[in-house]
C-alpha cells in the first residue's frame, strides 16, 4: 500500500522551528535545513520527516501536537510563517500541503502564544482555559433520560444552520492565536451562538453568557479590538458574527440579570 | 444595582460597551463640532463664526455642564483605551516572531491605539490653542486663522485630523460591532457609513489648516 | 501457538421475549441506594462518545467520576471525525422503520456475528438518544418546518440517519462533552487530561485502578476506583495506515488484556471504500471521504491491465464500471465490505490507476452531465473541496482516485451484556468492547453504539458490580499499585535503554504493510502463517533496535509512541491467530478458502457461529491464548447468506 513519487527531486527547505525544554525554559529558534520534500505531502508530514531525520541523528525530535490529521479534532497548534494554520484560508495545518511552498522557501514554525496559553514544550502548548470557559457555562443542563421526543421541539432551519456554524468551532484556538490582542472572542462567541439560538439553551442563556464571560476575563486573554483576524484564521471559516451576537447576550444579560440573592442558585 | 453596573465594568465586554458609547457619542460632538466650524466659510470676515461661538458663550451653565460631559466622554474614551493596550500585552508576553495578517485587519484597525494616542496629544493642545486662550479681543475666528496659518501650528493640525481619520476609520462600525449589532445585510453598509464619516469629519476639519497655509492667512474667499 | 478450549463464556443475556428482556434485566439488576452512590468512585479511560456519555451520567446519578484524557481536551477523542451521521428507528419519515428492523438490519449486516439481545437493546435505546442529544443543543439538519431531517446512509432502504452536516461526530461529541464539562464545572467529575493509561491494577481479582503517565511531565501515577470503564476506541492504527487518528491506540485495552481480560474476535476489521490513496512513502494517515458520493459517483477502471492513459483519454468501451456489471440492482451501493474487495481485486489485476496503481476511479461526470454541476456542489461541495485540497485535483474535472482503508474495528474487549468484561468491575465501551457490530458495521452505527453504551446501558448495568459485590476500601498504597507501577516503570525504562537505530514509527510501518497485505481485506492460511513469523520477528526487532531519544520525564512523544507500538506488534500477532482460525468467510472477514463460486462471503455456521474471546496465556517468542468460545443463537433473525446481485 506504499509506492507513490517522491522521486521528482522535492522541495528543498530551511526550517526555523521554536524549541522550547519546558514551559519555565527559554526557548528559541533552531534552524533546519530539509531536502526532497515531496509537495504532495502535508505540512505533519513535513514535520514527521523533520522528525525522523533528527532522531537519526541522534537529536531529539520537535514535540507539537496534532491528532486525527483531518482538520477536525483542533489539535494543531502552529503560526507558520506568523500565519495561524498557515497561508490558506479555512484550513488546518494539517490539512496544508506543502505544494503551497516553494523550493528553497525560509519558513518559520512558533507555537500559538497568549498568557492563557503556556507553553508545553517546542511547538505544544496548554489549551486548558477552553475547557475551564465551557464547563462554567458552554452546556444545557439536561440529565440523561429525562429529555422529551426530539420532534417535540420546532427549530426553524435557519436558527438550526446558524447555530451548527457556530458549533463547527474545533476549539483550536487559532481566534487567539492570530489576534492581535490574543483574545478569545471568537470561541466564546461561537459556544454563546450555537446555544443562545437554539430553544434548548434559552433556560440557561443569561448565566451561561456571564459566567463564560467572567471566566474568559479571568484566564487573561486580551480585548476584542474588532480586527477580525480570528475570522481570518478561523479553519472553519467561523463569522465575527458570532462576537456581535456575543457582545449583545452579554450587554442584554449584563443589564436583566437579577441580583444573586433573588436569582436562586445562580446569577 | 451597583454590584452588577461594577462587574459589567470590569469584564472586558463591558468596558468595550463603553468604549463604544463614548467613542459613539464623541463622533456625535465632532459631527457638531464641524458644523460650528464651518461657519468660517459662511461669510469674509469670521462674523458667524463668532456669533456662533458667542451664542455658545452665551448659555452659561448650560455650557459648563456640557464640558464637564465632554471632559467625562474624553477622559473615559481614554482612560479605556490605555487600559486596553496594557491589558492587550499582558495577554501575549511573549512574542511572535512577526504576527503576519491573514486578511481580515486593517491599517486602521491595527493602529487604533496609536492614532487614539495622537490624537490625545492634538486634544491637548488644542485645549491650550483655543479653550484656554483669551480672544476677547481678536475674536475667535481672527485667533483660528493665526493659528493655523502659522506652518507648525497648521502643519500639527493638519497631520492630527489625518490621525483622526484613521482612527475613524475603523471606529464606527467597531463600536457598532461591539455593541452587538451586526446583520450580514447592513454590515457592510455600516462600515462604508463609517468610512465616509470618518473621511468626511477629517476632510472638513483639515480643510481650514490647509486652505490657511496655502493662502498664506487669507481667507481664499475674500 | 494456541491451546484451544473450549469453555463457554456467560454472556449473562436475559431470557425471554426479545423485545422484553432490556426491561426485564434492568428491573432485576440490582439498585444502589441513592445515598450511596457518592461513596463510589467510578474511573473512566477516554473522553469520545462512550467515555464522555458514561462520565457525565454517572455523575449525575451520584457516583464520583474521575476521567483519564490522552488529549489535552476531551474535545479531541477521535469520535468527533465521524462524518455520515447516527441511526435511531425514530420512523420520522413514516417509511417503515421500526426497533425491529433497525435490530434486523444490523444483526444481518454484521453477517450474522453478533449478540441478538445485544443489538436488540442498541436498536431499542437508539431512540432516546436522538432525544437525549437533541435536548443537549446538538444542531442536527433541519427541514424548513423545524422537524428533524433523516436521509439513508451506507444502503439502507430507510431514511434512520440523523445528521449535522458533515460533522455528526462532532457535534455529538461536543454535546457529551460539554454534558461532562457541566459535571466538571460541579466539581462532580474530576478531568485529568494528558494522561496515558499504561496499565490496569486488579485487587483480589476485581478491577481497582489504572497505571497511567502524566504526558507532559512523565510522572507515572496511580489511580484508585471501585469500577474501571474503559473507552478507549479501536485499535485500527495497528495498520499504520488507517483512517484513525495518531492518538489512537490498543494500549489501554492490551494491558487490561494481558492482566486476564478477553479479547473478542480481534481479527474483525472493517475497510471502507471510499478513502483517498496513498500518495507516497511521508504517509502518516488515510482520510475518509464520507461514503454518500457512491449515491453518484460511478466507480470504474480501465479494462485492460497497465492502461497508463489519463481518464479522459479512455473511451466509454475501455472502462470497466466493474460495481455495476458484477452487481446490476445494488451497483455502485454494495455494502462496505464487497465494494472493498473488488476495488482491491482490481489493482491486483493490474488495473488500478493513478501512480502507484493503488487506486480505483469514482467519477461524477455522468452526474454532472445529468444534474449540472451546482446541484453536485450543493450535495457535495465540502468533500470534493477536502479532495483537491488534498491531492490537488479538481474532481468536477478529473475523477476522484479513491481506495480502501482501514477505518473500524469491530473487534475489542469481550464484555457480557452488562458490558463488563470477564475481570470483575472492568467495564468496556464503544469501539473499545467487541461491539454489537458482528463482522461488519453498518453506517452511521458507531455513534449508536458508543452513545448507547455510554448514556443508557453503563448507567443501569454499573449497579449490579456495586450492588452484588462486596468492594472492601483499597488506596493506591496497595501492594498491586507498587508492583504495577513497578511494571510500568520497568516497560518505559527498557524503552529508553535500548539505544537501537529505528524508529517507533519506522516499525510502526513495517508491522501496518504485514498487516494489510496478509490480513487486511483478503486473507488466507499461507498468508497468515507468514505474517506470524514476520510479526514475531519484527516483535524480537523491536526490542534490540527501537531508538527512543530523551528521558521519561519529560512531554516525549517517541516514547509514548514506542509503548503503543510495543503493544500493537503483540495485538497484530493474535488478530492474525484469530484470523487464521477462523477458517470462514464473514462480514469484513473474507477467507479466500472460504468463497461462493461469484467470489463473495461465505460463512460456515455450523462451525464458526460463535464470538472467539481469546484469552492471553504466555509470553515469549511465540506469545500463547487460549480461545473460549461464545456460541451465538439465533431466534429473531433467520441465518441467510447475504446477496446483493
Amino acid at each position: 500500500m506504499s509506492g507513490g513519487h517522491d522521486n521528482h527531486g522535492g522541495l528543498n527547505l530551511t526550517l526555523h522551528v521554536w524549541r522550547q525544554k519546558n514551559c519555565e525554559a527559554e526557548g528559541h529558534f533552531e534552524t533546519y535545513a530539509l531536502h526532497g520534500i515531496s509537495e504532495h505531502c502535508s505540512f505533519l508530514e513535513m514535520l514527521d520527516q523533520l522528525n525522523e531525520q533528527l532522531l537519526s541523528e541522534g537529536r531529539e525530535p520537535v514535540a507539537f501536537d496534532h491528532d486525527c490529521r483531518e482538520g477536525i479534532c483542533g489539535s494543531c497548534s502552529l503560526v507558520i510563517n506568523g500565519q495561524a494554520h498557515g497561508p490558506d484560508r479555512e484550513t488546518a495545518t494539517c490539512q496544508l500541503h506543502m505544494r503551497r511552498f516553494h523550493d528553497g522557501q525560509t519558513i518559520y514554525v512558533e507555537p500559538f502564544r497568549a498568557q492563557a496559553f503556556p507553553i508545553v514544550r517546542d511547538l505544544v502548548c496548554d489549551r486548558s482555559a477552553f475547557d475551564r470557559i465551557i464547563a462554567r457555562g458552554g452546556f444545557v443542563s439536561v440529565n440523561t433520560g429525562s429529555p422529551q421526543d426530539a420532534n417535540a421541539i420546532l427549530i426553524p432551519k435557519e436558527a438550526a444552520d446558524l447555530a451548527m456554524d457556530a458549533a463547527a468551532c474545533i476549539g483550536c484556538g487559532a481566534c487567539v492565536a492570530a489576534c492581535p490582542n490574543a483574545a478569545a472572542m471568537l470561541f466564546v462567541g461561537a459556544k454563546i451562538s450555537h446555544l443562545s439560538l437554539l430553544p434548548q439553551g434559552q433556560p440557561e442563556r443569561r448565566r451561561r453568557v456571564l459566567a463564560m464571560v467572567e471566566q474568559m476575563d479571568k484566564e487573561g486573554f486580551g480585548n476584542c479590538g474588532n480586527i477580525y483576524e480570528c475570522e481570518a484564521a478561523c479553519p472553519k471559516g467561523i463569522s465575527v458574527e458570532n462576537i456581535a451576537r456575543l457582545n449583545k447576550e452579554y450587554l442584554g444579560a449584563s443589564l436583566t440579570a437579577r441580583p444573586a440573592s433573588e436569582a436562586a442558585g445562580g446569577f | 444595582m451597583f454590584s452588577r453596573f461594577g462587574a459589567f465594568l470590569r469584564s472586558s465586554i463591558g468596558k468595550k460597551s463603553l468604549m463604544a458609547v463614548t467613542g459613539l457619542l464623541l463622533i456625535l460632538f465632532l459631527c457638531a463640532h464641524v458644523v460650528g466650524n464651518l461657519t468660517l466659510y459662511a461669510d469674509s470676515d469670521g462674523a458667524k463664526f463668532n456669533a456662533y461661538a458667542a451664542q455658545l458663550e452665551a448659555l452659561g451653565p448650560l455650557k459648563l455642564v456640557a464640558e464637564v460631559g465632554l471632559v467625562a466622554l474624553f477622559g473615559v474614551h481614554i482612560a479605556l483605551g490605555m487600559r486596553a493596550i496594557l491589558e492587550n500585552s499582558e495577554a501575549r508576553p511573549a512574542r511572535y516572531k512577526d504576527l503576519a495578517p491573514k486578511g481580515n485587519r486593517t491599517f486602521a484597525s491595527m493602529s487604533m491605539s496609536i492614532t487614539g494616542l495622537v490624537v490625545l496629544a492634538f486634544l491637548v493642545l488644542h485645549i491650550v490653542d483655543f479653550r484656554l486662550a483669551d480672544f476677547s479681543e481678536q475674536g475667535l475666528a481672527a485667533l483660528v486663522v493665526e493659528r493655523l496659518s502659522s506652518p507648525l501650528g497648521g502643519t500639527i493640525y493638519f497631520v492630527s485630523m489625518a490621525f483622526l481619520g484613521v482612527h475613524l476609520w475603523h471606529a464606527f462600525q467597531s463600536a457598532i460591532q461591539t455593541l452587538g449589532m451586526r446583520h450580514p445585510s447592513y454590515a457592510p453598509t455600516i462600515a462604508l457609513i463609517g468610512r465616509a464619516l470618518a473621511v468626511a469629519l477629517a476632510v472638513a476639519f483639515a480643510s481650514f489648516p490647509v486652505l490657511l497655509l496655502a493662502t498664506g492667512g487669507q481667507w481664499p474667499w475674500n | 501457538m494456541t491451546t484451544p478450549t473450549t469453555p463457554i463464556l456467560d454472556s449473562k443475556c436475559p431470557s425471554g421475549p426479545m423485545s422484553e428482556r432490556w426491561s426485564k434485566h434492568r428491573f432485576e439488576l440490582k439498585l444502589v441506594n441513592p445515598a450511596n452512590k457518592r461513596k463510589f468512585h467510578v474511573l473512566v479511560v477516554g473522553t469520545g462518545l462512550a467515555g464522555a456519555s458514561a462520565a457525565a451520567s454517572l455523575a449525575e446519578l451520584g457516583y464520583r467520576v474521575t476521567v483519564l484524557c490522552i488529549h489535552d481536551t476531551p474535545r479531541r477523542a477521535h469520535s468527533i471525525a465521524a462524518q455520515g451521521g447516527i441511526n435511531a428507528a425514530k420512523n420520522y419519515p413514516n417509511d417503515g422503520d421500526s426497533v425491529r428492523r433497525l435490530f434486523y438490519d444490523t444483526v444481518k449486516g454484521g453477517d450474522y456475528r453478533a449478540r441478538e439481545s445485544n443489538v436488540h437493546r442498541l436498536a431499542e435505546v437508539s431512540t432516546s438518544i436522538i432525544d437525549q442529544c437533541v435536548a443537549q443543543g446538538v444542531p442536527f439538519a433541519r427541514e424548513y418546518g423545524g422537524l428533524l431531517d433523516n436521509r439513508s446512509f451506507g444502503g439502507a432502504q430507510v431514511s434512520r440517519t440523523f445528521y449535522a452536516r458533515g460533522q455528526t461526530g462532532q457535534q455529538l461529541l461536543l454535546g457529551a462533552y460539554q454534558s461532562m464539562m457541566r459535571h466538571v464545572g460541579l466539581g462532580k467529575v474530576t478531568l485529568l487530561p494528558r494522561r496515558e493509561m499504561l496499565d490496569l491494577v486488579l485487587v483480589d481479582g476485581i478491577a481497582r485502578g489504572v497505571i497511567a503517565r502524566e504526558l507532559t511531565t512523565g510522572a507515572v501515577e496511580r489511580y484508585a476506583a471501585d469500577a474501571v470503564l474503559l473507552a478507549t476506541g479501536g485499535y485500527g492504527n495497528v495498520f499504520f495506515l488507517s483512517t484513525n487518528a495518531k492518538f489512537s491506540n490498543t494500549t489501554a485495552i492490551w494491558r487490561a488484556h494481558k492482566r486476564g481480560a478477553l479479547f473478542g474476535n480481534p481479527c474483525f476489521t472493517q475497510i471502507h471504500p471510499t478513502c483517498i490513496p496513498v500518495s507516497g512513502s511521508y504517509q502518516s494517515k488515510l482520510t475518509l471521504m464520507s461514503e454518500s458520493l457512491r449515491n453518484d459517483g460511478r466507480v470504474w477502471v480501465p479494462k485492460h491491465k497497465g492502461d497508463r492513459r489519463s481518464p479522459d483519454q479512455i473511451p466509454e468501451d475501455e472502462r470497466d464500471y466493474y460495481l455495476e456489471r458484477i452487481y446490476p440492482s445494488f451497483g455502485n451501493l454494495v455494502p462496505r465490505d464487497i465494494a472493498s474487495r473488488r476495488a482491491k481485486e482490481m489493482a491486483d489485476l493490474g488495473r488500478g490507476v493513478g501512480e502507484s496503481g493503488m487506486a480505483v476511479y469514482l467519477d461524477f461526470r455522468d452526474a454532472i452531465a445529468r444534474d449540472g454541476a451546482p446541484r453536485i456542489r450543493e450535495r457535495y461541495g465540502n468533500l470534493f473541496q477536502m479532495y483537491e485540497r488534498i491531492t490537488a485535483d479538481d474532481p468536477y474535472k478529473v475523477p476522484m482516485r479513491i481506495y480502501p482503508a482501514v477505518h473500524y474495528t469491530m473487534g475489542g474487549l469481550w464484555v457480557d451484556y452488562n458490558l463488563e468484561s470477564t475481570i470483575p468491575g472492568l467495564f468496556v465501551l464503544g469501539e473499545a468492547n467487541f461491539s454489537d457490530h458482528g463482522a461488519n458495521r453498518l453506517g452511521a452505527s458507531a455513534l449508536m453504539q458508543g452513545l448507547a453504551d455510554g448514556y443508557f446501558v453503563i448507567p443501569s448495568t454499573i449497579g449490579a458490580h456495586f450492588a452484588g459485590r462486596k468492594l472492601g476500601a483499597v488506596t493506591t498504597d496497595h501492594p498491586s499499585f507498587a508492583a504495577a507501577e513497578r511494571d510500568v516503570q520497568g516497560r518505559l525504562g527498557k524503552l529508553l535503554s535500548i539505544d537501537g537505530r529505528r524508529s517507533a514509527d519506522d516499525f510502526h510501518r513495517e508491522l501496518g504493510l504485514v498487516m494489510w497485505n496478509h490480513c487486511g481485506m483478503a486473507r488466507n492460511e499461507k498468508g497468515l502463517k507468514s505474517a506470524l513469523g514476520t510479526i514475531r520477528g519484527l516483535r524480537a526487532q523491536f526490542w534490540e533496535n527501537l531508538r527512543v531519544l530523551g528521558t521519561g520525564e519529560e512531554l516525549n512523544r517517541e516514547l509514548e509512541k514506542a509503548g503503543r507500538v510495543a503493544d500493537f506488534i503483540e495485538l497484530a500477532e493474535l488478530m492474525v491467530i484469530d484470523a487464521e482460525h477462523r477458517r470462514e468467510s464473514c462480514g469484513g472477514h473474507f477467507r479466500e478458502e472460504s468463497q461462493t463460486p461469484e467470489g463473495e462471503a461465505l460463512r460456515d455456521d455450523a462451525s464458526y457461529a460463535y464470538v472467539a474471546a481469546w484469552q492471553h496465556a504466555s509470553d515469549g517468542p511465540a506469545m500463547g491464548w487460549n480461545l473460549h468460545r461464545e456460541p451465538l443463537t439465533f431466534e429473531e433473525v433467520k441465518l441467510t447468506q447475504r446477496s446483493y446481485k
